[in-house]
């Protein structure tokens, strides 16, 4: 039985996807060896199968999805808004944005404080400039009295306990030193004391200058207190 | 990785979030399905949103017994581009200027070689009009073996013909073809 053009044609794609075996296939191959029209053909058809299986999938178009979904969810608006802003707001739950903001706020309630507002009777007078600036510069001055006692405090405890301490086992309680100014008032007696005394009765003399000192700027911070 | 026929039913029970997965997931396939059938790009747009509106508006009748849902994806795609050619047959006054004259449709595919656009993965821009020459049966069943790479059983629960048509659409599909392209003067790689 001789091949056709006819059979050729039909048991194209059989044999070109391997599904033609044995007798046929020998039949179908001596054919096209032959003839000078299925030759070409079964060529060209072989390439253009191979050249349309290894092309590429297109990209889909930008926004086709979009337009598919704006489409077919309909009003999705006002949702995306809504879902946009939980979106937004669950992308502000990191903790960097949480010490952030936490942060900000601080600073803006000292501030608010400091300005003096009152919490409980806000009055729109207590913004003016003249009554933020007159209560800042109150709280500052106040503060600044504060501490400055505080650590006057400190220091004139710290001193007293520091130099009892180091002098009491050494010092010998002498009546008449723990008063300077009536010493001055001999004017012989102040060379002898300085020359004569012993060691002793000198640190005594220092340790009694040293506490008038000290509590001669108790007046000082008593003046500065607002208390 | 969830289910299509789970989404479907997610779908329609509302979730908006399920919709957009299977839009996400089958809009790749339907537009290249549409572009290879039609040649065009914004045609194959066009088709492919009238495709996913379609399936959203039946997705109640989408029955998983039936087959994948990609499978009936690709059918509801089939019958709108059939649809869209019966419709736009009578506005191709031009067939037969087209005939003398090779429509190209992309610049670039044509500028470069065919070694070098295979490398690239391009299908030339005449094969694609050669594709458009066909009629739509013969069109069809190339497009969804060979640039689609579907299993021959698919294209018959796609196309609702005999297996042994599907085959016999195919293999005529690539002789046509074949001898179109000739005609245009292009010879085989």
């Amino acid at each position: 039985m001789t091949w056709t053009c006819d059979q050729t044609e039909a048991r194209l794609s059989d044999y070109l996807e391997g599904l033609l075996q044995g007798a046929e296939r020998a039949e179908f191959e001596a054919h096209v060896h032959e003839c000078a029209e299925c030759g070409p053909l079964v060529e060209s058809v072989r390439s253009l199968m191979s050249q349309m299986q290894a092309a590429e999938p297109l990209d889909v178009p930008p926004q086709l999805i979009r337009k598919i979904l704006d489409q077919t969810l309909g009003p999705r608006e006002h949702e995306t808004f809504w879902q946009r802003l939980k979106n937004f707001a669950a992308g502000l739950a990191t903790p960097r944005f949480a010490y952030g903001a936490a942060s900000v706020m601080a600073t803006l309630f000292i501030l608010v404080s400091a300005s003096g507002v009152s919490w409980r009777k806000p009055k729109l007078a207590d913004l003016s400039p003249s009554t933020v600036m007159n209560n800042v510069s109150r709280g500052a001055h106040r503060s600044y009295a504060h501490a400055v006692k505080y650590v006057s405090d400190l220091r004139v405890v710290y001193e007293i306990q520091s130099r009892l301490r180091q002098d009491e086992n050494q010092l010998q309680p002498v009546p008449e030193e723990t008063a300077p100014k009536s010493n001055q008032n001999k004017p012989n007696s102040n060379d002898d004391h300085s020359r004569t005394q012993p060691k002793q009765q000198n640190r005594a003399n220092e340790l009694a200058r040293q506490v008038e000192m000290l509590a001669a700027e108790f007046p000082v911070v008593m003046e500065r207190s607002y208390r | 990785m969830e289910q299509d026929a789970q989404l479907v039913q997610r779908c329609l029970q509302g979730d908006g979030s399920a919709w957009e997965e299977l839009v996400r997931r089958h809009t790749r396939r339907v537009y290249n399905v549409c572009y290879r059938f039609v040649g065009n790009r914004t045609e194959a747009e066009d088709i492919s949103q009238e495709v996913f509106l379609r399936v959203y508006r039946t997705l109640a009748s989408y029955r998983s017994a039936h087959g994948g849902f990609a499978t009936w994806m690709t059918s509801v795609t089939r019958n709108l581009l059939i649809d869209h050619y019966r419709r736009t047959k009578r506005d191709r006054i031009t067939d037969s200027l087209d005939d003398a004259m090779p429509v190209v449709e992309t610049k670039e595919s044509v500028a470069r070689r065919p070694d070098e656009q295979a490398l690239l993965g391009e299908l030339s821009g005449q094969v694609q009009a050669g594709l458009t020459r066909l009629s739509p049966e013969l069109r069809e069943a190339v497009v969804l073996r060979d640039l689609q790479q579907l299993e021959y059983a698919e294209i018959q629960q796609v196309l609702g013909v005999p297996e042994g048509t599907v085959k016999s659409r195919i293999n005529r599909g690539r002789i046509e073809l074949a001898r179109i392209l000739q005609q245009m003067g292009v010879r085989p790689s």
